[in-house]
């Protein structure tokens, strides 16, 4: 056992006794939590209920495809379940789950103690609950829930009924919650690192939630102004995005996609930061190109706040517009392509071997980079005026947020799970819920593509008769699909949350002779013990490992 | 940190959430009274 659970100096204190390693209990546990544990936790569980309130609304939007006609929902409520669907999936499930992750692992991975403000990460996460119960129920309110879709565009928004009053002020609590939570984890990154640990050392996740910090704080006071200049042209007479006052509805849409764009880099680089982590340690390899990784995902953060127009090539823009936004756009690929060369060229002669959190990494890569070539062709603005809200963008993103993003934390939750639960997660139950979500997944989606190669609309609960094939397949996927994730929890979740399993080691990934998964999460035993790095350990060359702890002199 | 900057910093957020509360409940106050 690592040194570093040792209670230190504490030791001498007799009268405190162990109590560094006792955790509080019952409700107040979660309540009053600093722990970053702790709030990871409550933000993973958090992420996860969204993601099945979410897919509920998936279902019920796949259920009314299935075939022509309107069958169970009016349009006005499949309006409701398409908008509910996108942000509660964008501001509930991936950029809570995320945190999530930054919160368990970022000061175990840079050998901190905590959270930099540990008071403020616990106020970030319950602003969070009232937010989500605002969103959810403003289903229930006078004219049901915002049906303006996820982008909350104006005049749509200014034509809605109160619940949307209740969406603004969600995204604001959200938007506070976000930046305090990126507040927190950029000091703690920059402060709190060990002795040794240079930033050029650092693990890829914590180097990617660095760079997501930073684009969060610079993109959610946009959307901030955004929904607020909204309020007030609901409520207090302005005209911002209203003609009739002099305003204009597609300044709204820049204004959102100023946010938009960075947005769908928050919710990507952390999962690239995870897929990062995972390919090295199943192919028994250092990552290759540790250095290039870093640039290629600020470079995908810089090029992130010019590209925001290629979202809008219909709204009518000049030729030079049109072209430099496509050519900002296309020259993303690079970064991108340099990261997933990278992830190849460390598979490459490595040791491979392919436990569940390795199929999630292979397939994430593979179905990414489908999303992300589906992402090229959208780039170009000749193209993209034809398929411009069509299923073919529908089939794009969720190919880059759900195979990309949701994959990844799936990747993650297989990969760190021992750590956190202290019990192995069943690996032929993983192994069903990583091909049962690939197929559905691909069941799902790729027939999108061909149903706006053909000119089907998104955001209708209707179509012509010659959809109705392929329509019906994604529905079937999509069902599977949902009931994968719920396999997932039942018989993955529960059972290790309920330290149902065999004992996880200290280090899970590791060959007998030591290759494997490197980092500091691995120098603490399995489950991480409620204090980790009280004491800011001594770090070995390349801040993989743990040489000593630097203990107060009476200890020895 | 003081009594005295805790005591502050309470001032503080009592007035930022007073300002967000009037907002909300303004609203909705004028909904109902104005009608929309």
């Amino acid at each position: 056992m690592s040194a570093v659970l040792d209670p230190h100096g504490h030791a001498s204190h007799d009268e405190h006794g162990d109590h560094h390693d006792h955790a509080p209990t019952g409700w107040r546990r979660w309540v009053y939590a600093t722990n970053h544990k702790d709030i990871g936790t409550l933000y993973l569980l958090f992420s996860f209920s969204m993601l099945m309130i979410g897919g509920l609304l998936a279902m019920l939007i796949r259920a009314e495809l299935f075939e022509p006609g309107l069958q169970l929902v009016n349009p006005e409520l499949f309006n409701q379940l398409t908008t509910m669907h996108g942000l509660i999936m964008v501001f509930g499930a991936i950029m809570p789950g995320f945190v999530g992750f930054a919160n368990w692992m970022v000061p175990l991975q840079i050998g901190a103690a905590d959270m930099a403000f540990a008071r403020m990460n616990n106020f970030s996460f319950w602003l969070l609950i009232p937010a989500a119960l605002m969103l959810v129920l403003s289903f229930f309110m006078p004219g049901g829930a915002p049906a303006a879709g996820w982008t909350i565009y104006a005049p749509l928004t200014l034509q809605m009924g109160p619940s949307m009053d209740m969406a603004i002020f969600a995204l604001h609590i959200m938007g506070a919650s976000s930046i305090m939570g990126s507040i927190n984890i950029i000091v703690t990154i920059l402060n709190m690192r060990a002795p040794g640990m240079t930033l050029m050392k650092m693990p890829m996740f914590s180097w990617t939630w660095l760079i997501t910090a930073y684009l969060l704080i610079a993109v959610m006071p946009v959307l901030a102004g955004a929904i607020t200049m909204t309020l007030t042209d609901r409520h207090f007479g302005t005209t911002f995005f209203n003609p009739a006052g002099g305003g204009d509805p597609v300044m709204f849409q820049h204004i959102f996609w100023f946010f938009g764009h960075p947005e769908v880099y928050i919710m990507i680089l952390p999962a690239f930061g995870i897929i990062s982590q995972v390919v090295p340690a199943f192919s028994r390899k250092r990552l290759f190109g540790y250095a290039s990784m870093v640039y290629a995902t600020s470079s995908i953060a810089i090029l992130s706040f010019i590209v925001w127009a290629h979202h809008m090539f219909t709204t009518g823009m000049p030729v030079t517009g049109q072209l430099f936004f496509m050519y900002a756009t296309m020259l993303i690929a690079v970064p991108t392509a340099v990261k997933i060369f990278n992830w190849i060229a460390t598979m490459w002669q490595g040791s491979m071997t392919f436990e569940t959190p390795m199929l999630f990494a292979v397939g994430f890569i593979f179905v990414f980079t489908m999303g992300g070539f589906t992402g090229l062709i959208l780039a170009m603005a000749p193209i993209d005026l034809l398929l411009q809200d069509t299923y073919y963008v529908v089939a794009h993103f969720h190919y880059v947020l759900v195979a990309g993003s949701l994959y990844a934390m799936f990747a993650g939750f297989y990969y760190w799970s021992p750590k956190w639960t202290g019990v192995m997660y069943n690996e032929t139950r993983g192994k069903i819920h990583f091909w049962s979500s690939l197929i559905s997944f691909n069941l799902t989606f790729f027939p999108m593509h061909f149903l706006g190669l053909a000119g089907m609309p998104r955001r209708y609960a209707d179509y012509p008769m010659q959809f109705a094939d392929f329509n019906m397949v994604a529905s079937i996927g999509a069902f599977w699909f949902g009931l994968s994730q719920v396999y997932f929890f039942f018989w993955v979740v529960l059972p290790v949350l309920r330290g149902q399993g065999a004992k996880a080691p200290q280090r899970p990934w590791n060959d007998p002779d030591g290759k494997g998964a490197e980092g500091l999460e691995w120098e603490v035993p399995s489950p991480a013990p409620f204090h980790t790095f009280e004491v800011p350990p001594r770090l070995n060359a390349t801040a993989t490992k743990i040489l000593d702890t630097q203990v107060s002199p009476q200890h020895h | 940190m003081t009594p005295e900057q805790k005591k502050q910093n309470l001032r503080t957020a009592l007035i930022l959430a007073s300002i967000a509360a009037m907002f909300f409940v303004g609203i909705f106050v004028k909904i109902v009274l104005l009608g929309h």
